[in-house]
């Protein structure tokens, strides 16, 4: 066997295998590039611009009193794109760290929502913790095997380079556009496998540090980004320094005003520390330039120095696969091209069971039902989820959870009709359909509950991060309705070109 | 200054593809000759140099770097797309985006 037919092989068959995976990871990773946009669509308390009355100061006492104990609290003043208090504490029994988002102007606890971090999580891990992790990394790595056998298989790389021919056979329309989706956005692909398996490389590959560390790896993390910690001395607290006037001692130091996140560790003991990092996104390393405070004298106990030149390469790596510098352009830019590594799996699904249709082999059902199931079902719970989000009671407890069953449910919804309907032909009629009207339902939905921040408001006062979403999900409706039309008009089966021409020649 | 990057962009993806004889038969009639094709490529690459210079005054080498990549792709995804559905459309854009970009640069 040739090396191009063993890559052949290798690519069809590990490539098919994780792609409803990796159109999974695609799809989230895609959407969380505007995690913080739909984290506030999704919290209408902060839709309308609000003043922040609310000190940091207040913020501690309402944590504190909340965990008088806790092992640390943290704070993240409000930003741009998230103008609202995150506040959260790590509990004194070791339990998960409780978040919690803080109106600006009351200092009420807003209404429980998964968030655009629902999109963020299910990226890397799946929502299911360190397996989910692995998962995605296994996924990864077969991605970066897939582009490397598919360009080596691809013998006519840049002669097809341009090539699309939507009006050829099925196959060859699919394979066209399969191989442009794929060698027009490799650099994305193999920067975002690449650095996405990049970021948790610690998980993966821990053995050295665990050995050179002796299994403390939080040590590690600590010396490599030069970060400050004091033990407790379990005697209580001296009344503390004011986080505001530490703050503005903060931003004197580095000359900025853009805080990032905030920490008290220990607050309760005499030895706590404050820990304020700036927040700096005017280069893809965001040197985070930690000064820890003595919490009760507002000494300056450290600086962080810059990142050594091994740390500031893992971070310039993450940092380009997560996208937070450069502003809205990068993300959108991040978006689209997600969205073409999305139609590149698809097509490539497209490419697989059109080949088997024509020659006839197995898996065909299997391949069409997952294809419905994950496809179309993953889209269709993402709008769900965003319905969840808007119907659901505001009161209601473990609304969190209330949400992700929203989304769950819809998504087994869809892939139980497709798994049904698998045979039919009509699967993805069907989904385009779900979606067209979920898409423009949404800011009809939005309008009239919070009106506060429904298209026309939102458009009045020139509020682009909430009106985008809206404004996105109606040109998504359009692009699925016309695109569900398309697919239910009677197939003509098409003639081959050259005929063509002749019977209008004739 | 973005968008007349992305104009840029574009343009040198549209020689890229003029100086092949499959793209070139579809926008005009017949294979383009050697020296044509030599020359459409050089078009090309001084294109994208200017294209990721626009994008690097802009913002800086590091972040204008990545945004420069991400518009040549998108800018070749739009360029089969029209090649594909709607061949008529590929020159007069190249008019019409740097002009836009122009436009927008100014105001």
């Amino acid at each position: 066997m040739s090396l191009r037919q063993s890559m052949a092989g290798l690519h069809t068959w590990g490539g098919l295998l994780p792609s409803w995976l990796l159109f999974v990871i695609f799809f989230a990773g895609s959407i969380a590039c505007f995690d913080k946009e739909l984290e506030r669509w999704m919290r209408p308390a902060v839709h309308e611009p609000a003043g922040h009355s609310l000190s940091l100061d207040q913020v501690r006492d309402i944590l504190l009193a909340k965990a008088p104990d806790a092992h640390a609290i943290w704070i993240r003043p409000p930003s741009e794109r998230e103008p609202f208090f995150w506040a959260g504490y790590e509990p004194a029994d070791e339990s998960e760290f409780v978040r919690l988002a803080l109106d600006p102007a009351t200092g009420e606890v807003m209404p429980e929502t998964v968030g655009g971090l629902f999109f963020f999580t299910l990226h890397y891990d799946l929502n299911a913790g360190m397996i989910g992790m692995y998962i995605v990394a296994i996924a990864a790595m077969f991605m970066l095997v897939a582009l490397i056998s598919g360009i080596i298989i691809h013998r006519r790389i840049f002669k097809d380079f341009f090539t699309l021919r939507p009006d050829a056979n099925g196959q060859r329309a699919w394979l066209d556009a399969h191989n442009l989706f794929g060698v027009v956005g490799l650099p994305f692909h193999l920067l975002i496998a690449y650095t996405g398996l990049a970021i948790f490389v610690v998980f993966y590959m821990p053995a050295a540090i665990q050995q050179a560390y002796k299994g403390n790896a939080e040590e590690f993390f600590r010396d490599v980004m030069g970060a400050y910690e004091r033990e407790d001395v379990k005697r209580p607290a001296p009344p503390a320094a004011s986080l505001d006037a530490l703050v503005a001692e903060a931003h004197r130091h580095w000359g900025g005003n853009e805080t990032g996140w905030l920490s008290v560790h220990h607050p309760g003991d005499e030895a706590a520390v404050v820990d304020i990092r700036r927040y700096n996104r005017s280069q893809i390393v965001d040197f985070q330039w930690t000064l820890s405070f003595d919490a009760a004298s507002g000494e300056l106990l450290h600086e962080q120095k810059p990142y050594s030149a091994g740390y500031a390469s893992y971070a310039w790596l993450t940092n380009l696969h997560m996208a937070q510098f450069g502003g809205q352009i990068v993300r959108a830019l991040y978006l689209l091209l997600g969205l073409m590594g999305c139609a590149m799996l698809v097509s490539g699904l497209q490419v697989w069971l059109r080949k088997r249709e024509a020659r006839g082999g197995y898996g065909i059902g299997l391949v069409r039902a997952l294809n419905g199931a994950v496809v179309g079902g993953l889209p269709v719970a993402s709008l769900a989820l965003l319905y969840g989000n808007r119907l659901i009671p505001a009161d209601m407890a473990a609304r969190g959870s209330a949400e992700t069953w929203v989304f769950v449910g819809a998504w087994l919804l869809v892939a139980v009709w497709a798994v049904l309907r698998r045979n039919s032909g009509k699967v993805a009629r069907d989904v385009l359909l779900a979606l067209a009207v979920l898409a423009l339902g949404l800011p009809l939905l939005n309008a009239l509950v919070t009106p506060q921040g429904s298209l026309l408001t939102t458009l009045g006062r020139g509020d682009w991060d909430l009106a985008g979403i809206d404004l996105v999900l109606l040109f998504s409706g359009v692009v699925c309705a016309l695109a569900a039309r398309r697919l239910s008009l009677p197939q003509v089966e098409k003639a081959p070109r050259r005929r063509r021409l002749v019977e209008e020649s004739a | 200054m973005l968008v007349l990057s992305f104009a840029f962009c574009y343009l040198a993806m549209v020689c890229l593809a003029l100086a092949m004889s499959r793209q070139h038969k579809l926008v005009f009639s017949g294979a383009p000759s050697e020296s044509r094709s030599r020359l459409l490529r050089i078009g090309a690459v001084l294109a994208m140099a200017v294209g990721l210079a626009l994008a690097m005054v802009q913002l800086g080498g590091e972040i204008g770097g990545v945004i420069w990549l991400c518009q040549l792709m998108l800018a070749g995804l739009l360029l089969v797309a029209l090649l594909a559905w709607k061949a008529r459309w590929v020159l007069p854009l190249v008019a019409v985006l740097p002009v836009t970009g122009g436009l927008l640069a100014l105001v």
